[in-house]
């Protein structure tokens, strides 16, 4: 037993009273009290449901916690009693589908999307991770919530798919709704924008729709790109612009590419766009996808050991969004077993996000890696020690033993006869370098995706 | 323990009191049953689910003192048993208990109290208010049909009760409708708000005497003192959502009508509601009338219009009309205000000359 472990202290304090008292007057008093947290002076914390059970632990079970705990170390002084919110009790029950259908729901919700601003409260800065290549990105979004309207108006922020721009641009909305209560936020996708637009010409109600869009303190419009020969949706979205803007209400804009870069877009409303600040969130780099995998793990409760955090951070490049599919997915088989997974469990499990298929001839990898590289194959079968054959060569080991799985002496072999060693060197010296050397990296990626 | 209780008080005190008493089996047997002390103070009845607790006081003569537990069930069919004028005695000797009624006598096992809990008192009381049993108990039977009856949030199962300038405000909703309700209070120095769970709302009005009683609070425990004994319940520890703000500020038409025109027309047109429940109602300014309509492709489809005041621009919209006449059983008023702030909004129905209330339902898709 850990007994620094709430959970595990506790379930070893139930089994120590379930011996003690009457199986009735456990379950009555036992069944919904949980140890909270332990306090660093030693002071556990007992949560319990109501004043009811806290009275009656303090008159009746107090001295026999006490006892139980005092016999599993005498780092633990005493034993407080708390009274839990009950939203802590009622966690685990699961949401019945609600039996009524068709009717709207009174805007009380706040768990899952808000109805009356869109936002998702799953994406708030908490969760945000913040690294060299969106820093700049983080540090505007902060700007404008410290002076929504006034410091970069609009904000535009662009990058490539699964970069973190909705997530970013959602937690701008929920902060801003945490720090100005009663200021209106609003939450939506330019395709969203442009499907009220037309309903609203269709049904006779333009006017309506222009108020809803104008009483909002700060418009989040996401993926604007898909706006491009939307020529009236253009309009109607310049008109609301100029009207928000002149008013100092903030807008927030997100999109794949640079304003300037958006095909087919409304020259007056391009310029718009880029008139307040404009961000790139680049690539992450190795150091923040580990730090981000490392998060994303632990908040689903999984400790994923560095070798393994390396491993799936480096794998593959690009989008954070595949690489959440696939810290997701080393949950779920830690979960259907129980323990943190090791790295070649790992392996196993994302071969399906990375790998090219595995029975590929040696000579077919050395083919295509000495291409890229305009270097003459043979060479890479000889002796020599030029700086432009070693590399390569390096590379070549370091893709058959991690991606084909091939042992050190058969790629040895296979290279023109080098020792085992040779080839272990020269794989961990890759794989070092892949950590910090971004080009590398990059042309590992290319090579990888001509093998497929 | 030996006493004498008149037989209608003692069948009184036990309906009352047992249903405070735990009704599933699972747990300790003391909870289910009912704890009569008999002492100095004279004669209580206790019982407890551990969510709420009563203490009961009862008029008797104490002969010698006791404390005796007795399963509430048993004790509730003999108190529905008990028919003629007079007086009942307890008398207790070993674990056994007898009951003498005229000239029959029962025996009765009782349980051991002693894991019978404490019944807690908020600790220190601070925050306490005087008010109306009657008002109160009046106050929880109405709006606790509109709080959430699933567990899963337990704000929204509760009853939010504030207390703020003199004025007691009790909310309740279950995201579909929401009731507000207002009274006045005689101490206006007080301040401050807490949940109530609905359910125990319930059962604790059942057992409100109808005088002034003394309601008293603190975080996670209230209680309510008449005269005659005490009740507590456990709060609710969670945030109520901030539900002024979605009570639209703004109205695009407002119609007064004569209650029982509202109410007979939604009588009427609910028989042709279909199987989501659904009644659209209308307003016409032009013509000052205001319809129900109804289409059900089994039954068949009814529209009722009746006069009515409206002032504003036409609009129709659809509700579950379970979630309309609700606000029969909420207000007395002879006239209802109905105001509709647009499409996909919420309505908003009103007693004409009662500002205490406001009921706020949410329409159904179009």
């Amino acid at each position: 037993m850990d007994k620094g472990n709430p959970r595990e202290l506790w379930e070893y304090v139930l089994t120590q009273i379930e011996l003690s008292i009457s199986p009735a007057n456990f379950n009555t008093w036992f069944r919904n009290s949980f140890i909270v947290k332990i306090g660093e002076d030693g002071v556990v914390y007992i949560g319990v449901p109501s004043q009811f059970f806290k009275d009656w632990y303090l008159k009746k079970f107090h001295s026999l916690l006490l006892k139980i705990i005092r016999d599993i170390s005498y780092e633990f002084r005493n034993i407080e009693y708390l009274i839990v919110k009950d939203e802590h009790r009622n966690k685990s029950q699961k949401e019945n589908k609600n039996p009524l259908r068709g009717i709207l729901e009174l805007p009380l919700d706040e768990f899952y999307i808000n109805k009356s601003d869109n936002l998702n409260p799953r994406y708030t800065f908490d969760t945000f991770v913040i690294g060299s290549f969106n820093n700049l990105a983080y540090a505007a979004a902060q700007a404008v919530l410290n002076r929504p309207g006034i410091t970069y108006n609009p904000l535009f922020i662009y990058g490539d798919t699964g970069r973190g721009k909705t997530h970013l641009i959602q937690a701008i909305g929920n902060q801003f709704k945490k720090q100005y209560q009663g200021r209106k936020v609003f939450y939506l996708t330019s395709e969203k924008f442009t499907i009220d637009y037309t309903d609203s010409v269709q049904a006779g109600t333009a006017n309506r729709f222009k108020d809803k869009y104008r009483q909002y303190d700060l418009l989040i419009m996401d993926d604007v790109q898909f706006l491009s020969k939307k020529l009236k949706t253009e309009e109607e979205l310049f008109h609301l612009f100029n009207t928000l803007h002149d008013t100092n209400k903030q807008i927030i804009f997100s999109s794949d590419r640079a304003p300037a870069a958006i095909p087919d877009i409304a020259e007056r409303l391009k310029g718009r766009l880029a008139s307040g600040m404009t961000i790139d969130i680049g690539e992450p780099d190795p150091e923040s996808r580990m730090t981000i995998v490392r998060k994303k793990a632990s908040l689903h409760g999984i400790l994923l050991s560095d070798e393994v955090v390396e491993y799936v951070a480096t794998s593959i490049s690009g989008s954070i969004r595949e690489l959440e599919g696939m810290v997701n997915s080393i949950i779920c088989h830690a979960q259907v077993k129980g323990s943190s997974p090791d790295i070649a469990e790992v392996r196993q499990s994302l071969r399906s996000f990375t790998r090219p298929q595995k029975n590929i001839s040696v000579k077919n990898v050395v083919d295509k890696v000495a291409e890229y590289y305009g270097i003459d194959e043979e060479s890479i079968y000889e002796k020599t020690r030029r700086r432009e054959v070693v590399r390569p060569r390096q590379v070549i080991m370091y893709i058959l033993r991690e991606d084909f799985s091939i042992s050190y002496p058969t790629i040895g072999t296979k290279l023109g006869g080098r020792d085992h060693t040779t080839v272990i060197h020269s794989c961990e010296k890759i794989k070092r370098e892949v950590v910090v050397d971004n080009e590398l990296a990059k042309e590992i990626q290319n090579i990888r995706t001509l093998l497929v | 323990m030996n006493i004498s209780i008149e037989k209608k008080t003692f069948s009184e005190a036990v309906h009352t009191v047992s249903r405070f008493a735990e009704r599933k089996t699972t747990t300790l047997p003391v909870l289910s049953s009912i704890l009569i002390v008999a002492g100095d103070e004279g004669i209580k009845m206790r019982a407890t689910n551990l969510e709420t607790g009563i203490d009961l006081k009862l008029e008797g003569e104490v002969i010698s003192h006791g404390v005796v537990a007795i399963p509430a069930i048993l004790l509730q069919q003999i108190a529905t048993s008990l028919t003629q004028e007079g007086k009942i005695s307890l008398e207790h000797i070993g674990d056994i208990i007898s009951l003498k009624s005229g000239m029959g006598k029962s025996s009765i096992k009782t349980i051991p109290y002693d894991d019978f809990p404490s019944i807690p008192f908020p600790e220190n009381p601070k925050n306490r208010i005087v008010l109306s049993g009657v008002l109160l108990k009046n106050l929880f039977n109405s709006i606790s049909s509109c709080a959430s009856t699933s567990t899963i949030r337990p704000e929204l199962s509760s009853l939010y009760l504030s207390i703020e300038g003199g004025l007691l405000t009790a909310v309740a909703t279950d995201s579909f409708r929401l009731t507000e309700k207002k009274i006045p209070l005689s101490n206006k120095g007080t301040q401050g708000k807490f949940l109530i769970p609905a359910k125990n709302a319930l059962d604790i009005a059942q057992a409100l005497p109808d005088e002034d009683i003394i309601l008293s609070f603190d975080d996670h425990q209230c209680a309510f003192v008449g005269n005659t004994g005490m009740i507590v319940s456990r709060l609710t520890n969670a945030i109520y959502p901030d539900y002024r703000q979605i009570i639209p500020k703004e109205s695009v038409v407002e119609a007064i009508i004569l209650r029982k025109d509202f109410e007979a027309g939604l009588k009427r047109t609910t028989i042709f509601s279909d199987s989501f429940q659904k009644i659209r109602i209308g307003f016409n300014q032009k013509k000052n009338i205001f319809s129900f309509f109804a289409k059900n492709t089994e039954v068949g489809e009814s529209s009722e219009t009746f006069p009515a005041q409206i002032s504003g621009s036409d609009i129709e919209l659809s509700f579950n009309h379970r979630y309309l006449s609700t606000i029969f059983s909420l207000t007395t008023a002879e006239s209802l205000s109905i105001t509709a702030a647009g499409i996909g909004r919420p309505l908003i129905i009103k007693g004409v000359n009662d500002p205490s209330l406001l009921y706020l339902v949410s329409p159904m898709n179009q």
